[in-house]
């Protein structure tokens, strides 16, 4: 179960640590609390994972606590890039865009 | 205030339900040419609001104003243009929706009073985007990418993850033509508002003033942006993907309308029809923590397929009506893909951002009558 390898920061955050798979650039992020996490999808959590190995990625893979999975990118997902090495993807804004 | 539209309720949401197109490939009273569409395109809500839809007061409270610089109409597909040159002014199905509510809860009363929020008061709230426009972009684009990430060696995990460097003609032509879908969505909630409005006035009688129907803010859940952010002590530009994330901008930001600069950006929850929404104010820690962003609604726990099964045999909008809450749908299965049961509950939700302190909460907005598509 992929949940036992996420680490709780504090009551609202939990960490997918850069670890938790090989290629991660930074560590993931999720805002739940050990309420909504009982609701955490496996596959989100490999989503945020993956968005974490994508070049030039900033921080971390941040998901909010209405995480679900999505296309390739976790709805409810934020990731920021840097503009000289990073990268742009439209799953990372989905379908319906704005 | 609620008890004064609360017996009118059936009648003023079939007047928004007939008003405002809704429902899949639901197609509005604009019929855009191709000159028109191109403006959309380039101006967004503020080509709204040249052309007779609103006020210019309110695109002070949209985000980036109602329009996004940077869009280029030339990148768009035929099939894009097409799907978009009858839906602008549309509602669309799914989870969007249009929702008398009132507020029931304050939870700052300094800040809801700077936004003229006060219990009992009635808001309306309006979710919806840039329609079959926007996603054909996405599909466009999503083809696209994957030809770029093979050409740019980038290694991914899932194919889904299909990405371009940012600096590579491809990546730029996507943000351009994303932005254009941004303000593409930015037109149609303003026209949206503009005849909803109209519609309320209308049926109830009454002056603009005495309605009071101002935007307190629109902003945008799934979009990629350059923005400013302090990364290891250094002000650096970074593009932001926000998808199912809500920009959170604190206090002080120069994004932010004098009106808000002191208070911080103001954010909209949407909850699921039966439940409640939230607004709430961005923070200084969202800045810090999370790139400026918050949640942005409850998030499914059932798939659409999922809660259809579940509904089978029982009158969601009878259930609805129980719980004090008109609904009014376009599609018959619509209903059941957004039954309360199907989401998280967004008070779990907010109340996770709030106590991370990467937003806090202003006041709870509970649903009266329901437009759906």
């Amino acid at each position: 179960m992929s949940l036992e390898r996420l680490i709780r920061i504090d009551e609202t955050r939990l960490e997918v640590p850069a670890g938790y798979k090989q290629g991660m650039l930074v560590k993931g992020v999720i805002y739940v609390d050990r309420t909504l996490e009982k609701e955490l999808e496996p596959s989100a959590i490999e989503q945020v994972a993956n968005v974490a190995a994508l070049p030039g990625i900033v921080k971390a893979s941040i998901a909010m606590p209405d995480i679900h999975t999505g296309y390739g990118f976790t709805i409810g997902g934020v990731a920021a890039f840097d503009l000289q090495d990073g990268i742009i993807s439209p799953g990372g804004v989905g379908y319906d865009i704005n | 205030m609620k008890q004064d539209v609360l017996p009118r309720m059936r009648d003023l949401v079939e007047v928004l339900y007939r008003e405002i197109p809704s429902g899949v490939g639901s197609k509005g009273k604009i019929r855009l040419g191709p000159e028109d569409e191109r403006k959309v395109l380039l101006r967004g809500a503020q080509w709204a609001v040249e052309n007779g839809y609103g006020n210019a007061a309110d695109l002070d409270h949209i985000e980036s104003y109602g329009r996004i610089d940077g869009a280029d109409p030339s990148l768009i597909s035929s099939k894009a243009y097409e799907r978009g040159r009858a839906q602008q002014g549309t509602l669309g199905s799914g989870n969007h929706f249009l929702e008398i509510q009132y507020v029931d809860e304050i939870y700052d009363a300094g800040a809801a009073n700077s936004l003229g929020i006060y219990e009992g008061q009635v808001t309306v709230m309006i979710h919806t985007g840039s329609r079959g426009f926007g996603h054909q972009v996405c599909t466009d684009f999503l083809e696209v990418m994957e030809r770029a990430a093979r050409k740019y060696r980038i290694t991914l995990f899932d194919k889904e993850l299909a990405c371009a460097p940012v600096s590579s003609p491809e990546a730029q032509d996507y943000l351009a033509a994303m932005r254009a879908a941004a303000n593409y969505a930015w037109a149609n909630r303003q026209c949206i508002m503009h005849w909803t409005r109209e519609a309320l006035l209308r049926e109830l009688g009454t002056s603009p003033r005495e309605l009071g129907l101002e935007l307190i803010y629109d902003v945008a859940h799934n979009i990629a942006k350059i923005e400013e952010h302090t990364v290891n002590g250094k002000k650096k530009k970074l593009v932001v993907h926000r998808k199912g994330a809500t920009r959170a901008f604190p206090p002080g930001h120069p994004e932010l309308p004098a009106a808000y600069r002191e208070l911080g950006q103001p954010v909209l929850i949407p909850g699921d029809m039966g439940r409640a929404s939230y607004l709430l104010l961005g923070t200084q820690k969202a800045m810090d923590e999370t790139f400026g962003s918050t949640c942005h609604g409850a998030g499914r726990v059932m798939s659409r397929h999922q809660a259809i099964r579940r509904a089978k045999g029982r009158a969601i909008w009878r259930e609805m009506a129980d719980k004090g809450i008109i609904v009014r749908s376009a599609g018959r299965e619509t209903l059941a893909e957004e039954m309360s049961e199907a989401y998280k509950d967004i008070s779990d939700v907010v109340d996770v951002v709030h106590r991370a302190g990467i937003s806090k909460k202003v006041a709870r907005l509970r649903p009266m009558g329901v437009v759906k598509g």
